[in-house]
């Protein structure tokens, strides 16, 4: 085997040498050997002789190639750049290598018809291949990069994809009832007319509740204490209108309400106990927040002592929503439980959310 | 001197009604207040108002059903909030009406037709009352007034003290079990108080059916029939290993399956 060509220890020719792959390495080293090869009948060359300026060559011709790509230039296109040091090196290092051989007299050299016949044949022979190589290995890398290019366009894609759809799920979570709008304003301007001093208070709450939804529909790092603060809120709204028909009591330890959880979705639960079970019943009832942790489970629930569920009443979208929004937020370590009511009166909602790290 | 009845689940709203009325129309009194629908027919009853101011949306008895019981004994207004369905039942004009929050200029007008109408006898003909209330019924979602049960939609299922309520969609299948019926159902399953029999005539016919005296299937989750000899045959629900057993009887519903 030949020594590996020298090259100046500058740093950029460390720089250079980083692209020379192994895999560039051995294709260089094979493209040698066929070289050679194909060029040893016509030459009275020893076989090895020639080999070893072949390999020489393709070595060096793909370290000019590596090098013009590498090349920190901006007056030419990078795969023109390294096409011209292919066609330039060519002639050149053949040149060189004959010069070698014949121990640098440049007459002995000229004046043989064998060797300028040989170094025609070489430097052709390297010129042809050389630039038949370098355009494939062109292609090659376009393609490469055009591939990891569509790789990446789809990969930003299915992100959007994904954040457009948590949006569009965001701003559906975030809507407020037309009739729960239209019916408390009517209350706060029923009040502001009445002269009453309950208008402020029921205004204050009503802003509460909006600013707290809002909040929501901004924040996708969502917690069980803001999601108390909502329903706080409507709670509070809901109490104001109906004062004779709504009691509550909200009560969830501190310890839990830092506890990741689904944006909107104790609302659901406490607006479907106010729409189903205290609204249509005469009487109307008591609503218990409440959240508590058991072997490492977390129980948050929504109970009312309301009318309970009509046996008949079809299920609305709104609990297949919330399952599914609980799905898309714990995985299937959650589920939505629903009970009657102790006594039989009313509803129970517990949403059941296993430790994360459990499997 | 004419006499009022203002029927609204919200005390608020009803507080305001009535100062507003006190502006608009100082020659009306409002005899009473009702806070459901029951309640309004009751005091209709008992003080006979000549002005029944009725807001549609109230517990037990709403509003349209309580003015099919009061009939023509009163005018009546209906209150609604951002009703739009309801609204659109009202312009044919046989039933007026106001949208909460109300505004004066508008009750205005409501005030100035119901004082012609209340000297000249019944606003609405039967027929025109009849034809809004059965529209504003409907589009309430009120179809069960027409008698026919709706299908079961709930399963009561008791899972040791509590008392689970479970989708029909969910359910996988339902078999008597001596007293009781075994509801099983996606991660779960609760006995019923009631028979095979009645839970048949209750779920809908369209996903449930039985496959033996004492099995039902939701066909919504009927992975395959595995057919035997003799007219057998099998059922394998999705998700599940156990077999039903298909009887003959009712074998037929699965000739086409």
């Amino acid at each position: 085997m030949m020594p590996s060509p020298v090259v100046t220890p500058r740093p950029a020719g460390r720089r250079w040498l980083a692209g020379m792959s192994p895999r560039r390495v051995v294709a260089a080293l094979l493209i040698g050997v066929a070289g050679a090869a194909a060029l040893n009948p016509i030459f009275m060359t020893p076989f090895v002789e020639l080999l070893g300026r072949a390999l020489v060559l393709s070595l060096l011709l793909t370290l000019a190639f590596t090098a013009a790509g590498k090349w920190r230039q901006t007056a030419l296109p990078v795969w023109l750049a390294q096409v011209l040091a292919v066609a330039l090196a060519a002639p050149v290092v053949t040149f060189a290598i004959y010069l070698v051989s014949v121990r640098g007299d440049l007459a002995e050299f000229l004046g043989n018809e064998h060797r300028l016949s040989g170094f025609l044949w070489i430097a052709g022979t390297a010129l042809l291949a050389g630039l038949v190589l370098s355009l494939g290995a062109l292609v090659r890398e376009r393609e490469a990069q055009s591939h990891a290019q569509a790789l990446h366009f789809a990969l930003e894609r299915s992100t959007l994809e994904r954040q457009a759809l948590d949006a569009r799920l965001r701003v559906l979570h975030a809507q407020i009832e037309p009739h729960f709008l239209f019916n408390t304003l009517a209350n706060v301007q029923a009040l502001v007319e009445l002269g009453s001093p309950r208008a402020a208070p029921v205004l204050a709450s009503l802003i509460a509740y909006l600013r707290a939804s809002m909040t929501q529909l901004r924040s996708s790092e969502a917690t069980l204490g803001a999601e108390l603060a909502l329903v706080r809120s409507y709670l509070e709204v809901m109490q104001l209108r109906m004062p004779d028909r709504l009691q509550t009591a909200v009560a969830v330890p501190k310890a839990l309400q830092d506890q990741r959880f689904p944006p909107m979705a104790l609302l659901t639960l406490v607006e479907n106990a106010v729409r189903h079970g205290i609204d249509p019943s005469e009487e109307g009832g008591r609503i218990e927040v409440g959240a508590r942790r058991d072997d490492a489970r977390l129980r948050v629930w929504v109970a009312d002592t309301g009318r309970g569920l009509d046996p008949a009443a079809p299920p609305g979208t709104g609990l297949a929503d919330l399952r599914q929004r609980l799905e898309a937020f714990y995985g299937p370590g959650a589920q939505l439980v629903l009970s009657e009511g102790e006594g039989g009166r009313g509803v129970r909602a517990e949403i059941v959310i296993e430790p994360e790290d459990s499997p | 001197m004419t006499r009022a009845l203002v029927a609204d689940d919200e005390p608020v709203l009803r507080e305001h009604l009535v100062a507003m009325l006190a502006q608009a129309w100082p020659g009306l009194t409002v005899v009473a207040q009702a806070r459901h629908g029951r309640e309004a027919i009751d005091m209709v009853e008992a003080l006979q108002p000549e002005v029944v101011f009725l807001d549609i949306h109230m517990p037990g008895v709403n509003g349209v059903e309580a003015a099919r019981q009061i009939g023509r004994r009163a005018h009546i207004v209906f209150i609604t909030a951002y009703e739009q369905y309801a609204v659109q039942a009202f312009e044919q004009g046989a039933v007026d009406y106001l949208v909460k929050p109300v505004q004066p200029v508008r009750l205005a007008e409501t005030v100035h037709r119901l004082q012609q109408r209340v000297g000249s006898g019944p606003a609405a003909t039967p027929a025109a009352l009849e034809a809004v209330l059965t529209q504003l019924a409907q589009r309430l979602g009120g179809a069960g007034a027409r008698g026919v049960t709706p299908p079961l939609r709930w399963i009561h299922a008791s899972v040791g003290s509590a008392v689970r309520l479970i989708p029909v969609e969910q359910v996988h299948y339902l078999r008597s079990d001596e007293k009781y019926t075994l509801v099983v159902w996606e991660g779960g399953e609760g006995l019923i108080r009631r028979s095979i029999r009645e839970l048949a005539e209750a779920l809908d016919p369209a996903s449930f059916a039985q496959i033996h005296r004492s099995t039902i299937v939701n066909l919504h989750q009927v992975a395959q029939v595995h057919r035997g000899p003799n007219e057998t045959a099998e059922v394998q629900l999705k998700g599940r290993s156990e077999l039903l057993p298909v009887s003959r009887s009712y074998l037929h519903q699965f000739r086409q399956m």
